[in-house]
């Protein structure tokens, strides 16, 4: 059959994820703009955040042109592009870090871009092709085995970092293409085993850094320490309860544009949105991700192959995972973290990653003929 | 294709169900906070956002009878401190170099649980304006440190009526537990003393609210409302200035006379003037005095310490109502009414002093302070020249009768209770009888029986009896006055914003005395021979005007006498009581009596000119 230009058109363009990915981007700039209007470089934050935007537009666009399949025979060299980038702000010469967790890829002086945020998507097609082996039949030890081995590299040097927020991120994306990817439900429990074990080897030799565990403990006690770790967790879900049905209006929050929020552009912009959006505001985020993922799910399905089925299953439990984090944080659900929302923190290096990352479902989508 | 699809089907479902579970959790968690619970958060919210600051009220002044003010306010450059420094070494150092105020006190501000818990509080008052440039260059370096125009208390007339005004502090814990002190905020200014807290709800305005946003570092970011402080009512004393000036100064003058003569231990006394026929006084004064000054801003540790310290004679107390004193011979009008209405004695009934009395036996004899005898004399003599053995025949027989008729006479003259003046404080003093000794005395039996001699030692002003300088004026008042027992009173008026009374005092008896004129006015021709011919004479040789008076020497074990003059002029037409009491400062007429005519000269409007007597009468 021959195509005209317009099917072709259409065969690679998917609006129904094309569109929530476009009314979250637009969204997240009103209200980053409406949380750093009080901000005395807020202009210059609002410059910086649409830059991003459009630096992110190269990535997107490659992603999408870029066979997926090609980079099958990339593994190897992916595999150990994660492990650099994940180690890279350590590397004298090449690393900043701030505020004790978020970590730069700095060269003389000039900051980059967080390396953490790219090596998820190498993580993601490693994982892909990795677990795509098994045609969707995990169940020997060895193979269970092997996969492991492949999450734990990137996964160790990260949580040694410390970056706890990232690792969890990486443990969710790894996750999530195993029990699609068709591995047994027995093997989860013996990861969840594992995973117990390792927190709790963790908090009982104080392998964590002191804020880390204090934000573990505020977690379970906001009451512990209201000035400080707690202060976080309870000036946000003050904000966000304010908001009630409706809002404030945009820029008239009092508890973000009185400083009463921290971080409240970049992890604590729900809360800005709750205060001054209301419900109706929370609630419309959460539908157009609702959008998002059911059209990537949509995507999945459609897939030709499993490889291409896991790509996106990765990039859907990374985004689900991190909303889940960040508004359960917001709201007292969930431990604080540092994790950001997808789409809406200011942040350029997380928002070029899920630009990127709607790029490869774009080249999942585009070749689910097989052309 | 389609088996790898199919084959995938469940699992794709799953991660959909926990994908759609997730977000599911989510929106109900939002629908919990923010419509659930949302007014609740909101309130929350609005609390973070704005502070409450109490606007001060302006304190209501104190004025004297001619409007002229004893306590004011006045603007003074503050520095105030933030209570987070006290930890803050270099701060505290820094502090203390540049206001000259000692380390330990500003971190005992700073710590002071009276103060409304995060304010800053002030660390000093009348700061230099070199201190206060310093602060402003040096803003950074100074965190929590600000200048401040604060309103504090300023005193016109300096250490004037210190006593009788008072001082104001900030308010106690204990104070703001109390039903009177609702709607008081820790870090209030309140009355602590005197008038200053006799009138504290007239004195104390509302204070104004303004409600403020603050950013969370607590720094204003506008007005959201504001109301307007209400002033303090200022209210108008009896108290002439100018009279309390004289009086003061009679008190000072007295004391050195009193050393000039040997009495070293002279130091301290007390002098009140009284309208008799209203009970408006005129003049408190109280020796020695304090400087008010010290307490604004609050008193430092170190003065506090010294106005309090044992042997140091309290300066504080405010000797007129405070200081209960054997009342000695000026009592010796009550003795004499009893007996003249019990008709014991008249007049011109005759006695006879050898210097020694031995109405009670022998072995119980007792003497006159006039050794040699004032030989036959009348009852009206012994009064004028102060006689005791009169006075004992009097209280003897006063014994031998029963029902302690001397006590029921002195409670008529509402001795042993308070007079009610309007000020804090005041004491009741005493008036023993057989039912006061046997309890005062019950765990030694052999002193609890009430004797003959504790009458006839009564009966002369001594023993066991007590009262306040402002008790005696009470009770010439009423001898001159007519017979009626007036409450005395310091408040003239309470005045609105304009100056005009909204509520004036006005006079109050609370009884009168069952004696007859008659017999009132045998009591008064001698007390105004008291002062022409008798104990009284020397001190007021050529006054110009005619008083009643009467002398008194108490004697204090293991103190000098305390010299006591009460007066009560002019006799053509009673007006004034005056008393004068100095505390070991030898015989009444010659140490007190001049000081009283200081009192009376400035009340006539005549030239005070302290004289020196020497009578060394009782």
């Amino acid at each position: 059959m021959r195509e005209t230009g317009l099917r072709r058109v259409l065969q690679v363009v998917n609006l129904p994820l094309m569109l929530p990915v476009l009314a979250l981007v637009v969204y997240g700039t009103v209200m980053i703009w409406s949380a750093t209007s009080g901000m005395a470089r807020g202009d210059a934050m609002i410059r910086r955040h649409v830059m991003g935007l459009a630096i992110g537009l190269v990535p997107f666009a490659i992603a999408w042109i870029v066979d997926y399949r090609r980079l099958l025979g990339w593994l190897g060299p992916l595999w150990w592009g994660t492990l650099f980038l994940v180690i890279s702000p350590r590397i004298p010469g090449l690393g900043d870090t701030a505020k004790g967790a978020t970590s730069w890829l700095e060269v003389a002086g000039i900051r980059l871009f967080q390396p953490s945020e790219p090596a998820k998507l190498l993580f993601i097609i490693v994982m892909a092709a990795a677990v795509s082996r098994y045609r969707g039949q995990i169940s020997a030890p060895a193979d269970v085995l092997r996969i492991a081995a492949y999450m734990a590299g990137p996964l160790a040097l990260i949580l040694l970092q410390p970056d706890l927020g990232t690792g969890l991120v990486f443990v969710a994306i790894a996750m999530g293409m195993f029990l699609v990817g068709g591995m047994r439900p027995r093997w989860f429990a013996v990861f969840a085993l594992v995973g117990i074990l390792a927190v709790s080897t963790v908090l009982g030799f104080g392998l964590l850094a002191e804020y880390q565990e204090n934000r573990l403990l505020v977690f379970v006690d906001p009451d512990r320490d209201p000035r400080g770790a707690g202060y976080n967790l309870a000036q946000s879900k003050i904000a966000i309860g304010a908001g009630g049905l409706f809002g404030n209006g945009l820029t008239s929050g009092t508890q973000g544009n009185l400083n009463f929020l921290p971080e409240r552009h970049t992890d604590f912009i729900f809360s800005v949105l709750g205060e001054e959006l209301g419900f109706v505001g929370a609630l419309g985020l959460l539908a157009l991700y609702l959008g998002l993922l059911v059209a990537a799910l949509e995507v999945a399905a459609s897939s030709k192959d499993l490889y291409g089925a896991l790509i996106v299953v990765g990039v859907m439990s990374m985004w689900t995972f991190q909303i889940l984090v960040n508004i359960g944080m917001t709201v007292g659900m969930m431990p604080i973290t540092g994790i950001p929302l997808p789409f809406m923190s200011f942040g350029s290096s997380f928002m070029v990653t899920n630009l990127a990352a709607t790029g490869m479902l774009l080249s999942v989508w585009s070749r689910r003929y097989g052309v | 294709m389609a088996t790898f699809r199919e084959r995938l089907k469940p699992r794709f479902a799953v991660f959909g169900g926990i994908v759609l579970s997730v977000l599911l959790l989510l929106a109900v968690r939002l629908w919990s906070v923010q419509v659930v619970s949302g007014s609740a958060y909101a309130e929350r919210a609005e609390s973070n956002r704005t502070r409450e600051i109490a606007i001060e009220a302006p304190r209501g002044r104190i004025l004297d009878r001619e409007g002229r003010p004893l306590a004011a306010n006045r603007a003074t450059l503050a520095v105030l401190v933030s209570p987070a420094a006290k930890d803050d070494d270099d701060l505290l150092d820094d502090l203390t170099t540049l206001l000259g105020v000692p380390r330990q006190e500003i971190v005992d501000r700073l710590n002071s649980v009276r103060e409304a818990p995060l304010e800053p509080r002030v660390v000093a008052i009348d700061v230099s304006r070199e201190a206060v440039a310093f602060i402003a260059e040096n803003e950074s370096a100074l965190p929590g440190v600000e200048v401040r125009v604060i309103a504090v208390r300023d005193y016109p007339g300096g250490e004037t009526a210190a006593h009788l005004l008072g001082y104001t502090g900030l308010i106690s814990g204990e104070e703001l537990s109390q039903p009177g002190f609702s709607g008081y905020r820790a870090g209030d200014l309140v009355g602590k003393t005197g008038a200053e807290k006799q009138f504290e709800s007239v004195l104390q305005g509302d204070h104004g609210r303004r409600l403020v946003e603050v950013d969370a570092w607590g720094r204003q970011r506008g007005v959201v409302s504001e109301s307007e402080p209400v002033p303090g009512r200022d209210i108008r004393l009896t108290v002439d200035m100018d009279v309390q000036r004289v009086a003061e100064n009679a008190l000072e003058d007295a004391l050195s006379d009193a050393r000039r003569e040997g009495f070293s231990k002279a130091k301290a006394g007390a002098a009140v003037a009284m309208d008799i026929r209203t009970g408006e006084i005129l003049a408190m004064a109280s020796a020695p005095a304090y400087d008010p000054r010290q307490f604004i801003g609050g008193i430092s540790q170190e003065d506090w310490g010294r106005l309090n310290a044992p042997g140091g004679e309290y300066p504080l107390n405010n000797r007129v109502i405070m200081a209960a004193y054997p009342p000695a011979s000026t009592f010796k009008v009550v003795t004499g009414l009893a007996g003249l209405t019990d008709g014991i004695t008249s007049q011109w009934r005759q006695y006879r002093c050898v210097g020694r009395w031995t109405g009670m036996g022998e072995e119980w004899s007792k003497a006159c302070w006039q050794r040699r005898g004032h030989g036959t004399v009348s009852f009206h003599g012994g009064m004028v020249e102060s006689c005791d053995i009169v006075f004992y025949e009097i209280g003897h027989e006063l014994h031998r009768r029963g029902e302690e008729r001397l006590q029921a006479v002195a409670r008529e003259f509402n001795l042993g209770s308070r007079t009610g003046i309007d000020l804090p404080g005041e004491v009741p003093g005493r008036v023993p009888d057989a039912k006061w000794k046997a309890e005062f005395n019950r765990d030694y039996p052999e002193y609890a029986v009430w004797l003959p001699g504790d009458t006839v030692n009564m009966s002369i002003g001594q023993g066991d009896l007590l009262t306040t300088p402002l008790q005696m004026a009470v009770v010439y008042a009423a001898i001159c006055n007519g017979g009626a027992i007036v409450t005395p009173h310091v408040l003239g008026a309470v005045l609105d914003a304009d100056g005009r009374p909204v509520i004036e005092s006005e006079a109050k008896a609370i009884g009168t005395l069952t004696a007859t004129p008659a017999e009132l006015g045998i009591l008064k021709r001698s007390l105004f021979d008291v002062t022409e011919v008798g104990t009284g004479r020397s001190a007021f040789a050529g006054f110009g005007r005619k008083v009643f008076g009467k002398t008194g020497t108490a004697e204090v074990y293991g103190k000098d006498d305390y010299a006591w003059f009460v007066a009560v002029a002019p006799a053509e037409e009673p007006r004034y009581a005056v008393t004068v009491v100095i505390e070991q400062g030898g015989h009444g007429g010659s140490i007190a009596a001049p000081a009283a005519r200081d009192i009376l000269s400035q009340l006539f409007g005549l030239p005070v000119r302290h004289v020196r007597a020497h009578d060394v009468s009782r």
